[in-house]
């Protein structure tokens, strides 16, 4: 009796553990965020691409007593009682802010895309990026999220100004009761129609093979605002205008910032290298040797002050024959030889190597959780995106300048004893850029949520150490690193703080 | 910074990998070797039991069978294993990396089996792990895998003449002993935590036995040091975060032997199959999601040479796989205790 009971009970539990499922792990159900203001002065702050908000002119609406209008709105509420349970998921989704949404998107492009060009040990065969497939490298990735950022921000400006320009009134105020919750400003033009539209196309810019995926993304996003009970077509079509208007002019940036040239088909980094002023010379240590890639991602355009930045670059680290650098080269080796636990999970929390969003990624990651908290509107969200991304962005291009001008080894090309908790990235070491961005990124968020002051600044210290606990970088790298995100930061702070938004 | 290599690997070959083999090897002694399931042990065990007990003869007329312990009998066991690969499996494609070499893996494996009853056994093991790789820059790992504590118990049992055939069942649980690194090219295991059931056919006579035995191993989720990108393949799943999904097995093992007084002699064959779905190595990719499948072969030699002392020996190697090191293993150790099969 006792026998069988044991074995029904082993086998019991044999089919529970066949039956059961592999648990998903998902994002589970984001808050809503509950927008604390509307920022009625919004039309007013500081354009980065346009001049001013009135570059761009939104058309006058046709009234809200129209017969047009009416049928639009009597449509709309009909709509939202009617709303599929598809149609709800896809309110829900972008109900999480269009803003964070595009944003996440972008990010997983980035991720996608993010594997280097080079030998391939399954083929034998040395791949290639072309313009359908980009390397979504660190430059490639700050560049993305900066142009994305800034032209959402812009749209929304513009959007912010033509809505106070007309008042037409949020639905809501109408008698809607909205699925979701609607930020309570005018309702037209649509700012989701705006971001969606500028969005969709930015990216189709940088990932063209992803166009037609990134326009049905775009038609469900505006799609979901009448879903929702949030916006008329017509407040969708104004919105979506501005956002195509606006977009081709971001684009201009684009074409223009020098970082198609950043490949270097000519190979004049090689010319550089014999230059450098450097005493022994960075080389390529992987099996086969590579050539670096985007070795003139330094010569791009900067956001801010691009004379500032060129005047803060760092000095010429201390040569290899002086006794500071043995030093530095010393600490490395040691550190290496008795890596902790803790020291490992921070070299490998801030690698952000090939498939991941990339350090600026990971920074525009980890703002959401603030944006939420501090429930801001998607301007608010805009803006705070456009600062930190322009601001890595600079600090990305000013990291590759200097790693190009002086070509310094990494530690294990100094010492092949010294074993890495992460890959070596294949590109000199001085400066880390992810000391340089982290810093900047910081000074940023450090401003515009105060009350995280504290905390943000040990994740950039972190940041800026994991270099050299995993083994890649000497201390001197990390250290010339903070100082130039730290200009740069300063940069992006003056600007947060001229811009019209209190 | 930028461009990194795209770097293939990791390889881990995790415990339970080689416990399989050692498995089999150490006739079950073995177990051992970490294991991360559970029921892995316990089929271990029970294999290992299995050989004992065929090695030593069974015990007279009475006992249910010769693999298991027996009431209040206890052994220990200690393995030493050296496995190596330069060659591994990207999804099921052969591939070497020139800048990781060959991996090296070396365990020491401790195996404790006690009978709670003449029909129930514990069997307990821990493996101590240090790996390598001959090119690169991977840094060497080495630690305490996971402990592992099964349950083996034998619920029927049939006589035909001087043959007889068994029915054993076992529950498994494993555990990392410490926070060991679980995702970079060269580590000790997979960190998570495992729950393993499987059944067992026994058949043996006088001098030959055949066990075949079929589990299922649960795996839990793990954390990683580093928030996830790209887990899901499509690469369309907007989630990150720490925590991911090691995906869940399904093992077979077939061993059969010939068992002497003193000396005994068997080969089996194990195959791991992934149940859930998993990721293929690759860039990005977080190395516990990967879906990793083997089919291995091997041969275990076991010769007594006290009432209660013996050594074993063993050698096993990956006939094909899927994201896991295409290994070779050697194996050898001492078993000492008191085994009903030398009464």
């Amino acid at each position: 009796m006792k026998a069988r009971s044991f074995s029904i009970l082993l086998s019991a539990l044999l089919l529970w553990t066949v039956g059961c499922k592999e648990p998903i792990i998902d994002e589970g159900v984001l808050p809503f965020i509950v927008p604390t203001s509307v920022d009625a002065d919004g039309g007013t702050w500081r354009t980065i691409i346009l001049k001013s908000a009135t570059d761009i002119t939104v058309p006058q609406p046709v009234a809200s007593t129209s017969d047009t209008y009416k049928h639009e709105f009597s449509d709309v509420k009909n709509g939202v009682l009617a709303a599929t349970p598809e149609q709800n998921t896809a309110v829900n989704y972008w109900a999480a802010g269009g803003v964070i949404r595009w944003n996440q998107i972008a990010r997983q492009l980035v991720a996608k895309y993010n594997i280097a060009p080079g030998y391939d040990y399954l083929t034998g065969q040395t791949t290639s990026a072309d313009a359908g497939n980009p390397y979504a490298g660190p430059p490639f990735a700050a560049r993305v999220y900066a142009l994305l950022s800034v032209a959402q921000y812009d749209a929304l400006v513009v959007a912010w100004r033509a809505k106070y320009q007309y008042n037409r009134p949020s639905l809501e105020q109408q008698g809607i009761v909205a699925r979701v919750p609607i930020l309570n400003v005018p309702s037209y033009p649509s700012e989701d129609a705006a971001i969606a539209e500028a969005s969709c196309q930015m990216l189709a810019y940088f990932f063209p093979n992803e166009a037609s995926w990134l326009k049905a993304k775009a038609t469900e996003h505006k799609q979901s605002r009448l879903w929702a009970g949030g916006n008329v077509p017509s407040d969708l079509k104004a919105g979506e205008d501005l956002g195509a208007t606006l977009v081709t002019k971001v684009i201009d940036r684009a074409k223009n910032d020098r970082f198609t040239a950043a490949t270097d088909p000519t190979n004049s980094w090689q010319t550089a290298l014999s230059k450098a002023p450097y005493d022994q010379k960075w080389k390529s240590i992987e099996l086969p040797e590579r050539a670096p890639i985007l070795p003139l991602a330094g010569k791009v355009k900067t956001w801010y002050d691009s004379t500032a930045i060129v005047g803060a670059s760092p000095a010429t680290p201390p040569a290899t024959t002086s006794a500071e650098f043995q030093k530095a080269l010393s600490e490395v080796r040691d550190l290496a030889n008795s890596r902790t636990r803790d020291q490992w999970r921070i070299a490998s929390y801030w690698d952000n190597g090939p498939s991941t969003y990339s350090l600026s990624g990971l920074w525009n990651f980890l703002v959401e959780d603030l944006i939420r908290q501090e429930g801001q509107n998607e301007l608010r969200t805009a803006r705070t995106y456009a600062l930190l991304n322009r601001a890595m962005q600079d600090a990305t291009i000013a990291s590759w300048r200097t790693m190009y001008t002086y070509f310094v080894p990494r530690p294990s090309q100094i010492d092949p004893t010294i074993k890495t908790a992460t890959p070596i990235p294949n590109a000199p070491g001085y400066v880390a850029d992810r000391a340089a961005v982290s810093t900047a990124a910081v000074a940023v968020l450090a401003c515009l949520f105060p009350d995280e002051a504290t905390r943000l600044n040990a994740q950039a210290t972190e940041a800026a150490l994991s270099g050299l606990y995993s083994g890649t970088h000497f201390r001197f790298d990390a250290d010339a690193g903070t100082k130039l995100g730290t200009v740069i930061g300063q940069l992006a702070v003056t600007g947060a703080k001229a811009d019209g938004a209190k | 910074m930028q461009s990194r290599t795209a770097s293939p690997a990791f390889l881990v070959t995790t415990h339970e990998e080689n416990v399989n083999k050692y498995q089999m090897l150490a006739l079950n002694l073995y177990f051992c070797t970490t294991y991360h399931k559970f029921m892995r042990l316990v089929a271990y065990i029970v294999s290992i039991g299995f050989l004992l007990g065929l090695a030593q003869k069974t015990r007279a007329q009475g006992s249910i069978d010769g693999f298991m312990r027996g009431q209040r009998k206890a052994s220990l066991a200690i393995f030493g294993a050296q496995e190596t690969y330069d060659t591994y499996y990207i999804n099921t494609t052969e591939t070497k990396n020139p800048n990781l070499g060959t991996v090296t893996t070396q365990t020491l494996t401790v195996v404790g089996t006690y009978g709670l009853g003449y029909d129930l056994d514990l069997i307990v093991s821990a493996p101590y792990v240090r790996t390598q790789a001959s090119a690169g820059y991977f840094p060497k790992q080495e630690g305490f895998q996971d402990v592992s504590g099964t349950l083996r118990w034998e619920a029927y049992d049939y006589k035909f003449g001087k043959t007889k055939l068994s029915w054993e069942f076992a529950v498994g649980y494993s555990m990392p002993m410490q926070n060991y690194v679980n995702d970079a090219l060269v580590a000790i295991g997979r960190g998570s935590q495992n729950l393993d059931g499987r059944t067992l056919l026994h058949f043996k006579a006088p001098n030959f036995f055949i066990t075949g035995q079929y589990g299922y191993i649960r795996r839990g989720q793990v954390k990683l040091d580093h928030i996830v990108n790209t887990y899901d393949p499509s690469q369309l799943n907007p989630n990150s975060g720490l925590k991911v999904n090691v995906p869940d097995v399904t093992e077979l093992i077939v061993r059969a032997g010939i068992v002497t007084k003193v000396f005994n002699i068997d080969a089996w064959f194990q195959r791991q199959t992934p149940h859930s779905d998993g990721t293929n190595i690759g860039p990005g990719i977080p190395f516990p999601t990967n879906a990793v499948g083997f089919t291995r072969v091997g041969a275990t030699a076991y010769l007594r040479l006290l009432k209660q002392f013996g050594l074993t020996a063993g050698y096993n190697t990956t006939l094909d796989g899927r994201n896991i090191g295409k290994s070779t293993q050697l194996n050898a150790g001492v078993v000492i205790g008191h085994w009903t099969a030398n009464n």
